[in-house]
């Protein structure tokens, strides 16, 4: 018995010891698949009023970590026959004129909500931070059972121009108004 | 499966090379990203990633077993090449892996969503009590070879885990209905739906009523008719909630009332003969899970687990009730190359059985705690290269002390997609009650028989005395030490999994004739005094014992092939050959309680053919070649045509058992009692709707 404690009491030590010393915070696995999640939002997303003759669809963030894991795990896909790109960018409007889609981090969700004079007409916004869609957001990741779901506000798409597929409506979480 | 689909998730080391990699057309798919986990650690008991696990194990996926038409756990397994799964009636199964199969000891452990249902009395599984709606599974993962470091004691010969649905998954309704000409009814119901913002929840219900089958059973000379009626209800809930991106809170209930016809053969005649009967057996089984994750950081997390489980049965010669608590912590940390994993347990079993014509217990143990830790790390020497893992598992059982099962895995990737692996591992099986303190009438021994000569008196001679197999506590718990090897290469149209063991095990529990001569002395006196009817009376007192003792060893040695295909997206088909060469070496005098010397051949096809989005078919075939049964061999096929109807509407078709005609699958009648009964081939209907 003696020895069971001991034993214990090591590993408790020991798991102790190793947490203290604190994580790399990765997050490139996590990113990867929301990347993956995007791609799907893209492909089955309607952008009712394209307004530019665009020769690229674009997926932005103001997350260059992000924009780097996107950038490879997406590399040479299309999005409704057009090259998929990806683009770090700044709140403003000239930055954001090309973006299809926004993709805000924990990172960068302040410095979005202090851009609140920027819109996001023609451009579908997703978060990953608590109270995002009641903060202005179309769609917000969130974690289950180690796995990533998402809630949708159609509603909010709606206002931005847009519309999304039952195909992607049917495993959301919906939001109403 | 192709391992590649939504299997191959390396979790283990992350390494930035990889996770820069481009995702594969498969893995785009909206369903593969939901089946994907976050963390590069993981809970122990959920394994993620086939592709990277240093075992050999299968992932049956929901969409085999949606479209394969099963309506139990049972006839899901049959979908995993490899694993025996053969039927003694409708309802009673015998189901191993890597050894042999029987109804009451297949050294399997089972589990659902980490909660194991093995039961100290036998080490058995009631798979014809077992409620999982099958069409809320996320994948059953089976694991070919031993997993007791990791999973617990127990399981020597493999292990199954199946893993049930997050509620958010499973909002909405569901209902199905089943008939045919086995199959009297069988009828699903579940509901779903969110609990505020952060939670989700399902109830559903299940009732079944199955007739018997129609050819008789194969009790020698005995024509018993079949009596495998199942008469089953069950309901069940399953909540999940998620107050932010760290936490998870999961809790699960189902009760399951079943009654249950068999057919069995016992020593219960007035002068100890053997009569076969058929009874109803009831039983009530109900569990109960709570768990909560905690994910400290992408590179760490903890998990707290507590389950209930209470199992009753009711026989007319068996009366038993199980009761367990469990409580699991486990921790999962990565720390620079390094994976640490830690876990506590402790396991409470209240245990009930009456005293029948059949049982009698000698020390009437109630009560068996279990506790234990586990430690294990993982070691990168090159990233996604070569790893290692070594740990351990220490635990203490109130039967047999501390028990230690120690295990080291090593991973070698030489090129992409392929990967060799090997483990050494030793696991334990802790004594089962039925061997440890109960004794069960076996059957009715002549008095020649028993004394090895005649008396000369004919009716002496063929009096019977009972004989019990006499559990008792000198059993010990059977020790298994396991080499194995496996390479693994995974292409994106098709996949190899190479696995081959070598098992051997010590302590194995066999039996011992114990015949105390002296006790016949009293009679053979009365015989020389010529009283014979004195004679006979005495010998009514005398009893024969088989003892159970720990002294056997066994090897069983053997590989599994799979291979499979995906040539276009409407095919893909696995091609499965399965050896397992078992061989007890039994001290002189000592005879096996279960099983015997013997092959085991498995031949497995399996295909999934989309004809168009509406139409799939899923065909098994299985060739199964055993000496380990004392049946033929036989080929089974099953097939099911699925259609889907439009968005709320499917129905599909299936045909069970075909081609193999009406066949004995086990028909091991040494194995206390039971009578197998012919299986038949099946057809059943269903119409199912979602919305």
């Amino acid at each position: 018995m003696l020895k069971f404690k001991a034993f214990i009491y090591t590993i408790i030590t020991l798991a102790l010891l190793f947490s203290s010393s604190g994580f790399a915070i990765d997050k490139n696995k996590e990113y990867k698949l929301k990347a993956g999640f995007l791609y799907n939002f893209a492909r089955f997303g309607q952008w009712q009023t394209p307004e530019n003759n665009r020769d690229a669809f674009t997926v932005c963030s103001p997350d260059q970590h992000f924009i780097d894991v996107a950038k490879s795990a997406l590399k040479d896909r299309t999005i409704k026959n057009l090259p998929l790109t990806t683009k770090h960018v700044l709140f403003n409007q000239t930055s954001l004129k090309a973006c299809d889609l926004l993709f805000i981090t924990t990172n960068t969700i302040t410095d979005w909500k202090k851009a609140d004079d920027v819109s996001y007409r023609n451009i579908m916004v997703i978060g990953e931070t608590e109270k995002f869609i009641e903060n202005g957001g179309h769609i917000r990741f969130f974690l289950t059972g180690g796995k990533i779901r998402f809630e949708i506000a159609p509603f909010r798409l709606q206002e931005a121009g847009l519309s999304m597929s039952s195909k992607v409506l049917r495993l959301a979480r919906i939001i109403e108004r | 499966m192709i391992l590649s689909k939504n299997l191959i998730w390396p979790v283990i080391f992350i390494s930035p090379l990889l996770i820069a990699e481009t995702f594969s057309d498969e893995d785009f798919d909206l369903d593969a990203l939901m089946g994907m986990d976050v963390q590069a650690t993981s809970a122990m008991k959920r394994a993620q990633s086939a592709f990277e696990t240093a075992s050999s194990i299968y992932v049956l996926n929901k969409e085999q077993i949606i479209n394969s038409g099963a309506t139990s756990i049972p006839e899901a397994l049959k979908l995993v090449p490899g694993l025996i799964v053969r039927q003694l009636d409708n309802n009673q199964y015998a189901i191993s892996t890597r050894g042999l199969a029987s109804r009451f000891s297949s050294k399997l452990l089972v589990m659902i969503d980490g909660q194991s249902l093995y039961t100290p009395q036998f080490s058995a599984v009631y798979w014809e009590a077992l409620n999982v709606p099958l069409y809320d599974i996320e994948r059953i993962e089976v694991i070919r070879g031993q997993g007791g470091l990791l999973w617990g004691s127990n399981a020597n010969n493999g292990v199954i885990n199946i893993i049930t649905k997050n509620s958010l998954d499973t909002r909405g309704i569901f209902a199905n209905a089943t008939t045919g000409n086995l199959i009297n009814s069988d009828a699903n119901f579940r509901y779903g739906g969110d609990i505020g913002s952060n939670g989700s929840y399902r109830v559903y219900g299940h009732i079944k009523n199955v007739n018997a089958s129609k050819k008789s059973t194969a009790y020698k000379e005995t024509l018993l008719a079949a009596s495998d009626t199942n008469k089953q209800h069950s309901i069940g809930f399953r909540a999940d909630f998620t107050p932010n991106d760290a936490w998870d809170l999961m809790f699960q209930g189902d009760i399951t009332k079943s009654k249950i016809g068999q057919n069995l053969r016992a020593a219960i005649g007035d002068a100890h003969q053997t009569i076969a009967f058929s009874e109803n057996f009831k039983r009530t089984d109900s569990r109960v899970m709570a768990r909560i994750d905690n994910r400290i950081s992408a590179d760490a997390n903890q998990m707290i687990q507590v389950s209930w489980l209470k199992q009753s049965g009711s026989e007319i010669y068996l009366k038993e009730e199980f009761e367990s608590i469990d409580i699991d912590y486990q921790m999962n940390f990565i720390y620079q190359s390094l994976q640490l994993d830690w876990g506590l347990s402790y396991r409470n079993n209240d245990v009930a059985s009456e005293e029948s014509i059949l049982l009698n217990i000698d020390k009437g143990i109630s009560n068996i705690q279990q506790y234990g830790g586990l430690f294990q790390i993982q070691y990168s020497f090159i990233p996604d290269k070569i790893n290692l893992t070594l740990g351990t598992k220490l635990d203490h059982n109130d039967l047999t002390g501390w028990e230690n099962q120690p295990s080291a895995r090593l991973i070698y990737k030489p090129i992409k997609n392929h990967l060799a692996w090997a483990a050494v591992s030793r696991s334990i099986r802790t004594p089962a009650l039925v061997e440890f303190d109960y004794n069960f009438k076996v059957t009715g021994v002549s008095v020649a028989d028993a004394l090895g000569t005649n008396t000369g008196v004919d009716m002496l001679d063929n009096l019977l005395i009972p004989s019990y197999l006499n559990g008792n506590d000198q059993v010990e718990s059977e020790n298994f030490t396991s080499y194995e090897l496996g390479y693994r290469i995974s292409e994106s149209q098709w996949s190899i999994d190479i696995s081959a063991f070598h098992t051997d095990a010590e302590n194995v529990a066999v039996y011992e004739p114990n015949n105390q001569v002296e006790q016949f002395y009293p009679a053979l006196a009365l015989l020389q005094a010529g009283q014979i009817a004195q004679a006979a009376q005495a010998l009514t007192r005398t009893q024969l014992n088989f003892d159970i003792i720990s002294v056997a060893e066994s090897t069983t040695k053997g590989f599994d092939i799979v291979l499979a295909w995906q040539p276009f997206d409407s095919l893909n088909a696995e091609l499965g050959y399965s050896l397992t060469n078992f061989a007890y070496q039994l001290p002189a005098g000592t005879s096996a309680i279960v099983g015997n010397d013997s092959i085991n051949r498995q031949v497995f096809v399996k295909a999934n053919y989309a004809l168009s989005e509406s139409h799939k078919f899923l065909a098994a075939l299985r060739v199964e070649n055993s000496t380990a049964y004392n049946t033929e061999n036989y080929t089974a096929l099953d097939l099911t045509w699925n259609w889907q109807i439009n968005s709320q509407w499917s129905a599909a078709i299936s045909g069970k058992n075909l081609f193999a005609g009406s066949h004995l699958e086990f028909n091991n009648t040494q194995e206390a009692y039971t009578i197998p009964t012919y299986i038949d081939e099946s057809i059943a209907f269903t119409i199912t709707t979602v919305f």
